[in-house]
């Protein structure tokens, strides 16, 4: 068990290094998607390595109550893309 | 009144979440399965949505085949295709239609036009010529 | 049996996540990366949840509401990013369907190296 955490958090590791090192905001996006994911499944694993299923409710939530964020930024960007874009 | 599959989805939600068959729970959760609000014109046929249910059944192994494809054989070309819609989707059919699309990893939806269309975005092993 | 096939089942959603989230780091199309990255999050995410489902049933209510949300909530993000991303680069009003052929936009602007 402890294995495949490390190798969670090894799978972590890339996209947080895609987020930082690249400057087109679509692709941040999607990287912070894969974060958003991934995390909240590890949140999953932790609970149950640590046998605590308090933890893991805060996981599934996190999950159910998704990327709705994650949305709504998108949908931010683009119309503050149109905009810039084409003018008001 | 909504739907009845609009209030079994709710309810099952429910149920999933408090993981509770109680009496006194299963009034809660059916109380406000009924008293959130819904769209008014879900007439949808149920045949219509029986199908579908059954398409993402089938979707699941699919999209698990489309998975190992692509690990084994690299796909390299992009392309982008048009595809109709079924006609007279109700917008609950619609969304599960975008749905089954985009959850196949080897396709996504793009854009969803009005007047019927699906732009659909590929990715396949070589260029079509 | 049941410890075997629920490792199999987390060691191929692992092996999902890798595969899946290796391509992030090249330079591909945000499209491109969309499809691999629903393989990883999605389908590999899936089955490590159902690897945790054969290791403790007795929570199954919370682990079956975790795989809906994740099959729903990311297939469901993955429309809406490619949706967003891509409508900036495109004629936003299409009146016809002839004006753009598939192969138009399709392979020139999204293809290796498309983005800058």
């Amino acid at each position: 068990m402890n294995i495949v955490l490390i190798a969670m958090i090894l799978a972590l590791l890339i996209p947080i290094y895609e987020a930082w090192q690249d400057d087109d905001v679509w692709q941040k996006m999607l990287a912070f998607a894969s974060i958003a994911t991934k995390t909240s499944i590890m949140i999953l694993i932790v609970s149950i390595l640590r046998d605590d299923w308090m933890i893991g409710v805060v996981g599934v939530i996190i999950l159910s109550v998704g990327n709705a964020a994650l949305m709504l930024l998108a949908h931010v960007i683009k119309r503050l893309n149109d905009v810039s874009r084409g003018g008001l | 009144m909504i739907g009845h599959l609009n209030l079994i989805l709710r309810l099952t939600i429910w149920f999933l979440l408090t993981a509770d068959l109680s009496p006194a729970n299963i009034v809660i959760g059916v109380s406000v399965a009924l008293l959130l609000p819904g769209r008014q014109k879900a007439a949808a046929a149920l045949k219509d949505w029986l199908h579908v249910l059954g398409e993402i059944l089938v979707a699941i192994p699919q999209a698990y085949k489309e998975a190992f494809e692509l690990m084994l054989r690299p796909h390299r070309a992009e392309d982008v295709t048009l595809e109709r819609v079924k006609p007279r989707r109700t917008p609950g059919l619609i969304f599960l239609d975008i749905f089954l699309i985009t959850f196949t990893p080897k396709t996504i939806v793009l854009k969803y036009h009005e007047r019927g269309w699906y732009e659909v975005h590929w990715v396949r092993r070589r260029k079509k010529t | 049996m049941i410890d075997i096939l629920s490792y199999g089942c987390m060691g191929i959603g692992l092996l999902f996540w890798f595969w899946g989230t290796f391509p992030l780091v090249g330079k591909r199309s945000v499209l491109f990366k969309l499809h691999s990255l629903s393989v990883s999050d999605t389908l590999g995410s899936m089955s490590i949840v159902v690897g945790l489902l054969l290791k403790i049933p007795s929570e199954w209510p919370l682990l079956v509401l975790a795989l809906i949300s994740l099959a729903i909530w990311n297939t469901v993000l993955g429309y809406v990013l490619a949706y967003c991303s891509s409508s900036g680069n495109e004629i936003s009003e299409v009146g016809d369907r002839s004006e753009y052929s598939a192969g138009e936009y399709g392979v020139s602007e999204y293809g290796t190296g498309g983005y800058e």
